[in-house]
């Protein structure tokens, strides 16, 4: 009997994460809506979410209670951290996932965010789907949906921005309200 | 040699392929009683935790590293020093972070320093930045394949890469300490002489400097600065970088009186651009840790590429044949540790 190869992943015997993410509860109306923005730091991420803020503020009848920046974009984001997201929003916003680490860690928070009971829209560039459809899948989360905006975000002007930011204010909307249809 | 049986060794490599565990190279496919003999040649614990990262929620063990340091190509006395560079690369502040996602795609420099050098056969002299030898190819390789099996971060997935570098996990160096004019880059970090160890960081390329006409060390150090200056590797306020100088030119500056200080020093002190300079690259404001176009004013002020004149800004080493004064400049990824991590055998 020949020795057996060994699996160099460590994984081979792991329990699968349990799959399928109970997501939060959503409401249908979204006026009223305490908003959280969560800025991860990368360039223009402040700028956007700030301006889906106002956006949402004025067309929505929602409102900006909680604007906080993440101490480590490729860290997830720390207990007390979502813990003050919790006693003062009822649904958050985060961004922008435009690397190769932060993209992963923004849908990994926006899991998080979910468990915790908000819910949650983030945004993520088009060039790094890729890595965080596969953080999704490895929080036990496939399939679960952000919100996807043109690479690259890092360059554009600030008119460009709030442009930007006009064009997503309405999946955000959808997203962490009952319209999304999920 | 009628035992060997190629065939089925064949069949054995092509399953590791198969199982997607392969950075593209063949695997040693790894058995109990080979693991066993680098979980010897270590002494540690196999469950013991040596690495993690709390985003992938994934951990590293002795064991797993051994599985891979196997898979590399490694003997098994190399195990120790895999397990010294690893460590040396957890101090690295970007290791337990995003670095190994990151779109620079950073390669690991693994230095080898002591005794353990000439024991194990790794490459201190011609050519080596490599090929040609086994622990100075196999220790990077297995850093990498821990990196991909492990924490399980592959390419077009959870890894990043625009581009990444040519010799991505292929970096090591043995420090030339018999033809350096200085102390060895452990004794520069804290360790007694006779003592083996590793320093890594992570880097996103080489350059060559080549200058073997000037009998001046000022003439030959403002090559090096004007080189380590330039502006593309620039992205943030200030940038880290490291020289391994070869011993011609390292013996150059030692023969005008200066150690590894002095040299940090006038290289601190000499790269860089002006405003204006960089300001034609957009780069002459700084916005946050962002370097930003600017206004390009004042012009003529000289900005300066390393934070300051501490050792974990520029890396020295020495490395390479007595035989030509080309040296190799590395590019920083982060800041280094500025640690050298003792190789330990039972």
């Amino acid at each position: 009997m020949p020795n057996a190869i060994l699996d160099p992943t460590g994984r081979a015997q792991a329990r699968p994460p349990a799959a399928g993410l109970q997501l939060a509860p959503r409401r249908q109306d979204p006026s009223g809506l305490r908003v959280g923005l969560l800025n991860n730091t990368k360039h223009n991420a402040a700028l956007l979410l700030a301006e889906i803020g106002k956006l949402l503020a004025a067309d929505h009848s929602m409102s900006v209670a909680l604007a906080e920046t993440k101490p480590n974009f490729a860290a997830p984001a720390p207990a007390e951290l979502v813990d003050r997201f919790r006693e003062q929003c009822d649904v958050v916003v985060t961004g922008v996932g435009d690397c190769g680490s932060c993209s992963a860690s923004a849908v990994a928070d926006g899991i998080v965010f979910e468990q915790a009971g908000l819910p949650s829209a983030v945004i993520c560039s088009d060039a790094f789907t890729v890595t965080a459809s596969a953080m999704a899948d490895l929080r036990g989360a496939p399939g679960y949906h952000f919100i996807v905006t043109e690479h690259p975000v890092a360059v554009l002007d600030e008119e460009q921005v709030r442009q930007r930011a006009k064009r997503l204010a309405p999946e955000v909307v959808a997203l962490v309200t009952a319209k999304a249809g999920r | 040699m009628t035992e060997l049986d190629p065939d089925k060794a064949q069949a054995a490599i092509e399953h590791c392929y198969e199982q997607g565990w392969s950075d593209g190279l063949p695997l040693i496919p790894a058995t109990d009683p080979l693991v066993d003999k680098f979980l010897a040649a270590a002494g540690r614990s196999p469950d013991e935790v040596i690495g993690r990262l709390p985003q992938l929620d994934r951990v590293v063990t002795v064991r797993l590293a051994a599985i891979n340091a196997a898979m590399a190509g490694c003997l098994p006395e190399y195990f120790p020093v895999v397990l010294a560079a690893w460590e040396a690369l957890m101090r690295e502040r970007v290791t337990g972070g995003g670095g190994w996602q990151s779109t620079s795609g950073p390669a690991p420099l693994i230095i080898v320093n002591g005794p353990v050098r000439a024991e194990l056969g790794f490459n201190t002299a011609g050519g080596v930045f490599g090929p040609g030898f086994r622990p100075n190819a196999t220790v990077p390789r297995a850093i990498g394949l821990i990196v991909r099996n492990v924490y399980g971060i592959h390419p077009h997935e959870l890894e990043q890469a625009t581009q990444g570098l040519p010799g991505r996990w292929s970096i090591c160096v043995a420090e030339n300490e018999e033809e350096s004019p200085w102390p060895s880059l452990a004794s520069e970090a804290g360790l007694p002489d006779g003592v083996s160890a590793v320093s890594a960081t992570l880097l996103r390329t080489c350059e060559f400097v080549d200058n073997r006409h000037t009998a001046s060390a000022e003439q030959l150090l403002a090559d090096f600065a004007d080189s380590i200056g330039r502006s593309g590797p620039w992205i943030f306020q200030h940038a880290a970088a490291g020289v391994v100088f070869c011993p011609e030119h390292a013996q150059m500056l030692a023969a005008a009186g200066l150690g590894r200080a002095e040299v940090r020093g006038w290289l601190v002190e000499h790269s860089g651009r002006t405003t204006a300079d960089l300001a034609r690259v957009g780069k002459d404001r700084v916005e946050g840790r962002l370097r930003l176009p600017g206004d390009g004013e004042p012009a003529a002020e000289f900005q300066r590429m390393l934070a300051s004149e501490d050792r974990t800004n520029l890396l020295i080493a020495v490395a390479g044949a007595r035989n030509a004064g080309i040296s190799m400049i590395v590019r920083l990824f982060a800041d280094w540790s500025g640690a050298a991590v003792p190789v330990i055998r039972p």
